[in-house]
């Protein structure tokens, strides 16, 4: 009774109302480039922000926008880059995170304090640049997927759940002859594996979110990830990436589709595969949220 | 002991060529460009060994009027956006908390977190087309309500409460997490006892949750005056535009635009150091206020 009765009172509606406004505030502007992109080129003059439902929904304006070379190479990279990423990420984390956790290690302190210092400390945008320019890595995928290659973040996080693993199964797997390689693959990582689940999520992110590095190392064009073709299109609005981009759609027949219409479909193509795995690996983004925050 | 220290290393020999490339990996792209941030305090040569000048970029910089606007901006913003977003986390995860055991909370909380996971460009992208274009939401409503349309992303007068928003609407569900899992760890057996008292439930959260999750508020403050410097270099360098510029310049962005794009490495180094060292101070400091308050340090 005294439950239901909480329930029904005026400051738990209040609440429930305010909770779902923000929700919607939330998640409308993202709706809303759907609804723009899905919108058929002979609406979309007439489509403003406040349209809720597209009409003439078509996926023209995405055919055309793909094949846009920069767009589709755009893709393309992005997925390079991110998977070739997170495979060095995982691999050099899991390796440094199993070692950092073994607390007799001479000289880990040491280790771990040079590890801290760069999350406080960093040499600055133009010593990387000129770095990346000294190894001959400038215009190379490696510049983008090597300057992050550890995150202390990351690897403090993983060390957090390598921690949880019990030290009878260290002892036991070294009693058998297991290497310390074989102890990491075949043991440590196959039962800590939501860990590297929720650090592969982050890394994942942060290299298909990537922009400015790849902006500024990839010189050649066509290296570029679908962030920095969205940067040009969108945000900068370059006037010749945009004339560029809409005589393209001109020789193929798709004069009539809007610009406002491509950006809109850029948009949803750039964080499509954020939203279409969300919903699965949400809980590994809050534990890692929280891992993160506690302290050492 | 030497003989201790040798069988200490060959014992674990496995775990230090494990460990070689990860140390290799901070060595080269973190320890390398510490040292290459020496240029600061150099003249650049294309020919022979850069000339040591002492502090010459960096009286360039502080008697430099752009400099001094590029400095208080970073301020201002940094400012405006820890005093108006960092208490709306906390105020969501109260709310969150009231809707326990209620079906829409996990639906609601899920949809909050999507924002944090976009980049700095589909945002701008997203707010360039909801604020700056006439027929954006935004503009949309105030006309509806007969107001003249504004153009938000080209105005001075709103492209910082632009930034604060949009900062707010990335973070805030994100932020919330830490808040609302602190709130869940504490016991429910306080919260009945004070039902059995005959507490209301405005009472319970001031006297019961507060209390208990200040701690979690206390640390995030403190973090995130550690990182009062870093104003959010993806968020301007992705909404500045020609008409906000002297508005919004952040020190991270003028180091890329001196120092990268017109060439003064030098004095776009300096510029980068004047700030990595005063985030070092306030890292260090916080931390030194942290162990005072709550008897822990920040790291």
């Amino acid at each position: 009774m005294v439950k239901k009765k909480s329930r029904m009172s005026p400051a738990y509606i209040f609440i429930v109302i305010s909770l779902a406004l923000l929700a919607i505030v939330m998640i409308y502007p993202i709706y809303n480039q759907l609804v723009i992109s899905l919108t058929g080129p002979e609406y979309i003059a007439q489509a403003d922000g406040t349209s809720i439902i597209p009409r003439g929904i078509t996926l023209s304006t995405y055919r055309s926008v793909l094949a846009i070379p920069k767009v589709y190479l755009g893709v393309l990279n992005s997925l390079l880059i991110t998977s070739v990423g997170l495979m060095v990420n995982l691999v050099l984390t899991s390796m440094g995170a199993y070692v950092l956790i073994k607390k007799d290690l001479l000289g880990r302190n040491v280790f771990m304090t040079l590890i801290i210092i760069t999350m406080i400390f960093e040499g600055g945008l133009i010593p990387d640049y000129f770095l990346m320019k000294n190894l001959h890595l400038l215009d190379s995928y490696w510049s983008v997927i090597l300057y992050k290659a550890v995150n202390p973040y990351y690897l403090i996080i993983l060390m957090r759940f390598f921690s949880s693993v019990p030290k009878s199964l260290f002892e036991a797997a070294r009693v058998d002859g297991y290497s310390e390689f074989k102890i990491l693959f075949k043991i440590v990582l196959p039962i800590s594996l939501s860990g590297i689940a929720t650090i592969a999520l982050f890394y994942g992110v942060f290299h298909w979110n990537e922009y400015f590095r790849s902006m500024i190392y990839l010189t050649s064009q066509v290296k570029w990830p679908l962030q920095v073709v969205l940067r040009e299109l969108i945000v900068s609005m370059e006037k010749a990436a945009f004339i560029g981009a809409t005589n393209f759609l001109k020789g193929s027949g798709a004069a009539n589709i809007d610009f406002k219409a491509i950006k809109a479909a850029l948009i949803i193509i750039a964080i499509l595969p954020i939203l279409m795995f969300y919903p699965f690996v949400l809980k590994y983004f809050v534990k890692g949220r929280t891992a993160g925050a506690v302290k050492e | 002991m030497r003989s201790e220290t040798k069988r200490r290393l060959k014992r674990d020999r496995q775990l230090y060529i494990m460990l070689l490339p990860v140390l290799l990996f901070f060595f080269i792209w973190h320890y390398i460009p510490m040292w290459g941030a020496r240029i600061a305090f150099q003249d650049m040569r294309y020919i022979g060994a850069n000339e040591w000048v002492g502090l010459k970029h960096f009286k360039m910089l502080f008697s430099s009027p752009v400099f001094f606007r590029v400095f208080m901006n970073t301020v201002t913003i940094s400012t405006m956006k820890i005093i108006l977003i960092f208490p709306l986390p906390i105020f969501l995860a109260f709310s969150f908390n009231e809707l326990r055991g209620s079906i829409y909370r996990n639906a609601l909380q899920s949809v909050i977190y999507i924002p944090h996971f976009l980049s700095w460009v589909v945002i701008s992208g997203i707010f360039i087309s909801l604020l700056a274009s006439p027929d954006g939401v935004i503009n949309q409503i105030i006309t509806l309500f007969g107001g003249d349309p504004v153009s938000f992303m080209t105005s001075t007068r709103h492209i910082r409460w632009v930034f604060v928003f949009s900062e707010a609407w990335r973070s805030i569900g994100w932020d919330s997490i830490l808040y609302i899992a602190a709130i869940n760890s504490i016991s429910q057996g306080l919260y009945d006892a004070a039902t059995v008292d005959g507490a209301s439930k405005f009472q319970q959260a001031m006297k019961i949750t507060l209390p208990s999750i200040a701690p979690t508020i206390i640390t995030m403050f403190i973090l995130n005056l550690g990182f009062f410097m870093n104003a959010g270099f993806d968020q301007v360098f992705n909404m500045m535009n020609d008409a906000v510029i002297n508005h919004v310049d952040i020190i991270d962005t003028y180091v890329y635009r001196v120092g990268l794009t017109k060439g003064n490495f030098s004095l776009g180094t300096a510029a980068g150091l004047f700030k990595g060292v005063i985030g070092i101070i306030l890292i260090l400091g916080t931390d030194k206020i942290s162990r005072k308050i709550s008897g822990e340090g920040v790291w």
